[in-house]
């Protein structure tokens, strides 16, 4: 506290001297600096305005070509939708928390070990969830097709998914065949949908 | 009828702050008594509009008119009254009301206490307040209307999100609006004294409380909003570099540089310019943050359901943007240091650093949230960055803050004395070392022992600070230790309030550091009656208990817990697992936790077979967490005491002048 006086001193006894020391710098270059920064800006709101525009625009679930993802599974394996070109795909996304999911869960795996000789690769997303419980559901029902956490709801996004589960059938050319909201009833539908897809 | 009315209100409130927000500036510019007058009164009626309108919307979800959209979406019959009264910041429309609501008591508070002052600023103030509301009565009346009328009438509503429905989810986010919403005023004042050529000292310093209050409740909104993740999420985590925690986490930076910066320009008549540009940039990432939960630019868990706000928004923050730069461009030959920093071992020096590592944090996490959306743009695609980027980032930078925190307040203005820095820094640094030596000793951690000693010489200052403080007053005026401690915070509480809110910090780093570098963590599927040991523990699983309630039934998990060694029991914990009537499918967590000074222990119900006969739980154990909660009061209370308005203020003019916390000497 001693110190305060000194300081109170030395503020009043500053010499008030406007840019004394501080140069004002060449005109043309404050006006390259203000356009450099000006345009930052700009670019900035213009990206978040395209940014916009593309979330509206898919704000639809997806169709036509299947939007490519990649994803690691619970093993650890990394799987890529674009390196499954010229086989038919299943992707499915269900959640351990969704007890629509538990309805169909058995069939896909049927389906899959049925189907994995014909060209057709199965992959589950699993949609905000946790590792401990959606393991804990994979192995209740005995599932060995890939299936991993979609991270940050990417894939889910992209396939503008409005809930779960869902499953999207892509054939080899990587388009979206048929799209199926809420579980798969039954062995018949199953069939029907996979034999648009089979290479 | 009643809900036509109140969307006309909201009408009539859009017109009205028009016109307030013209007579503003116009009254501003021509110094014309009667229409600055008037944009005091818009002001005030203005709040009386919104403040109806809010009304009529409360009434609806307290009464069940399922016939309004927004109350048949976001409420239901058997929602508790508590949950239907916050049901109004719930959804869309509702909070946008809310923050119209919130911003339109700012406007009057700020209206009010300066009604006979500075005559040259206020009308732009009150301009840029209604400006804000307009923005917002706009969206409200072309966007998000939260009287449209459904095209039935529904027997029942759909149900308040599960995740909402907790008493944390339900204060953060109003905490979190007022701190939003109220740093809309030090930029209105930073608007006005640009506007009208007053860019002394004057403005500074009354924005400082008006921006310390706001400033507060911020920090408190995003403490609870974190303590909300750590109970009900139940990821073992408090923080998850989410973009709608950064969004609210930009601005609290921003305007914790601005809080720093003006003491140098209030001091020594430096950093004008910045000063400016920090309190816009604060606002803009309000307004940004704002923007970004609403228009799903960004992915995250908060995300409000999708509508057309977005390009209203746009336009908004281009307004703002280039209104302001344009503004401070052509004011930038008034806004001339007065003088330079000539020492780096200044205290103006270290507020000079304090900025450029504030600056530094917000721009990584500026660049870590927006990072995805650029880069899906560039390149297709979308690279997120997750927790690593920000911690690897901030972690060092936060570092260098907290011993920038140690040691700035050591330091003198313009320069420090070989002396003055024996003086000062010898204890402090020699406890900073001793912690670090301890702890590496103990846990062989680089790491943590750095952060640590960091904290610890943080810490050792500020006692230093309080114990000569303290020491003085007993010496000159013979007073009892409480006493001084009292009067240290009476008369000099810019000064002493702030060295709380820095041991407030302290401790909050302290416990980020004990989570981050010693979190232990399991998962178990436990029979009934099975056990198992995590850290000095020993956590016994013995059964289910479900339990009914109005509109969910709560399952919880039994576990007691055992001290490892000594076989004594410490008590039980119940985490549980709500599965709601209306939403089955997605249910909410409920964390057991078991709260020690020392660490918590922590368990999720993840899930159950036959009635409970196994049960699997995620377990962590989550060192020195509890400080985090701590030090956020230590942090609310600080402020408090610097923001303290007290009589004897005029007459210590002189020492407010010297103090080094942020206050504010506003009257």
């Amino acid at each position: 506290m001693a110190d305060l006086s000194d300081i109170r001193s030395e503020t009043q006894d500053a010499p008030n001297t406007p840019d004394a020391q501080a140069p004002a710098p060449a005109p043309g270059m404050v006006v390259v600096w203000r356009a450099i920064f000006v345009g930052i800006l700009l670019l900035f709101v213009v990206l978040l305005a395209w940014r916009l525009w593309d979330t509206n625009r898919s704000e639809h679930r997806a169709s036509g070509m299947a939007p490519p993802f990649t994803f690691t599974t619970f093993e650890g394996e990394t799987i890529s939708l674009d390196d499954l070109q010229g086989q038919g795909v299943v992707v499915n996304f269900w959640a351990s928390w969704c007890d629509p999911c538990r309805d169909e869960a058995a069939l896909l795996e049927q389906a899959w070990r049925r189907e994995k000789d014909n060209g057709i690769v199965f992959i589950g997303l699993d949609y905000l969830d946790q590792e401990p419980a959606a393991k804990a559901y994979l192995a209740e029902f005995g599932i060995t097709y890939p299936n991993g956490p979609d991270l940050r709801s990417e894939a889910a996004r992209r396939y503008g998914i409005k809930g779960v589960p869902e499953t999207f059938f892509i054939n080899s050319a990587g388009e979206i065949a048929q799209t199926v909201i809420g579980p798969i009833v039954n062995e018949a539908q199953m069939e029907s949908y996979l034999a648009e897809i089979r290479p | 009828m009643i809900f036509h009315i109140g969307y006309l209100i909201l009408v009539t409130a859009t017109v009205l702050a028009a016109f307030g927000m013209i007579a503003g500036f116009v009254g501003g510019r021509q110094r014309n008594v009667k229409l600055t007058l008037s944009s005091y009164h818009a002001v005030y009626a203005m709040a009386g509009l919104v403040a109806l309108a809010a009304a009529i919307l409360w009434y609806a979800l307290l009464t069940d008119r399922f016939e309004v959209a927004y109350v048949w979406n976001h409420s239901e019959r058997a929602l508790p009254v508590f949950y239907k009264f916050s049901a109004l910041w719930g959804g869309q429309a509702g909070s946008l009301l809310f923050w119209l609501l919130i911003l339109s008591g700012f406007s009057v508070a700020a209206a009010f206490f300066n009604r006979r002052r500075h005559w040259a600023i206020m009308p732009y103030v009150n301009a840029v307040m209604l400006g804000t509301s307009l923005f917002f009565a706009v969206l409200l009346v072309f966007a998000a209307n939260p009287f449209e009328l459904a095209s039935f009438v529904p027997q029942d509503g759909m149900g308040l999100n599960p995740l909402l429905q907790n008493y944390w989810m339900v204060l953060h986010p109003v905490m979190l609006y007022i701190g939003y919403v109220g740093l809309a005023v030090p930029f209105a004042f930073a608007v006005g004294a640009l506007l009208s050529k007053r860019l002394d000292n004057q403005w500074v310093r009354t924005v400082r409380r008006w921006t310390l209050i706001p400033w507060m409740f911020l920090s408190a909104g995003i403490l609870m909003g974190s303590q909300w993740a750590y109970m009900e999420l139940g990821w073992g985590g408090y923080w998850a570099w989410d973009p709608v925690e950064n969004a609210s986490f930009l601005p609290w930076l921003t305007a914790t540089a601005f809080l720093h910066s003006i003491v140098v320009q209030e001091q020594r008549g430096i950093l004008k310019v910045w000063n400016a540009a920090l309190i816009w940039m604060t606002y803009f990432l309000v307004i940004l943050g704002t923007f970004t939960t609403r228009s799903g630019v960004l992915e995250s868990v908060h995300s409000f359901a999708r509508s057309d706000v977005g390009p209203f928004f746009l336009v908004f923050m281009v307004i703002i943007l280039f209104g302001f730069l344009w503004l401070l461009f052509k004011r930038l030959p008034l806004l001339r240091d007065e003088q330079a920093i000539e020492s780096y071992t200044s205290r103006e020096a270290a507020f000079m650093a304090n900025n450029w590592l504030f600056a530094g944090i917000a721009f990584a996490t500026l660049w870590g949230t927006f990072f995805p959306m650029f880069s899906e743009i560039l390149t297709g695609d979308r690279i997120s960055v997750a927790a690593p980027f920000f911690n690897k980032v901030n972690g060092p930078l936060f570092l260098l803050l907290i011993l920038l925190m140690g040691a700035a307040p050591l330091l003198g203005w313009r320069r420090t004395s070989r002396q003055a820095f024996r003086k000062q820094f010898t204890w402090p640094l020699l406890v900073g070392a001793v912690t670090g030596v301890a702890i590496w000793l103990l846990y062989d951690a680089g790491y943590p022992a750095i952060g640590l000693a960091a904290c610890a010489f943080a810490a050792a200052t500020i006692v230093q600070e309080y114990v000569r403080g303290v020491q003085a007053r007993r010496i000159t005026s013979g007073e009892s230790v409480p006493a001084a401690m009292g009067n240290l915070w009476r008369r000099n509480g810019r000064r002493y309030g702030g060295y709380l809110v820095h041991l407030g910090i302290v401790l909050i780093a302290a416990a980020v550091i004990g989570n981050e570098f010693f979190q232990q963590n399991t998962n178990v599927t436990l029979a009934n009656g099975e056990s198992v040991t995590l850290g000095r523990y020993e956590i016994a699983y013995t059964g289910l208990e479900p339990n009914r309630k109005v509109n969910h039934v709560e399952y919880g998990a039994r576990l007691m817990i055992f001290d490892q060694e000594s076989g004594k029991t410490l008590g039980s914990i119940l985490p549980r697992r709500n599965i709601y009537d209306k939403t089955p499918e997605q249910p909410t967590s409920e964390v057991g936790l078991r709260m020690t000074l020392i660490e918590d222990t922590y368990v999720v119900l993840n899930g159950w077979e036959t009635g409970g006969s196994t049960a699997t739980f995620t377990m962590y154990i989550n060192p020195l967490t509890a400080w985090m909660w701590i030090g956020g009061l230590v942090l609310v209370l600080g402020t408090l005491i610097a923001s303290w308005p007290h009589p004897g203020r005029r007459r210590s003019e002189a020492a407010d002048s010297v103090a080094y916390a942020v206050g504010s000497a506003g009257d």
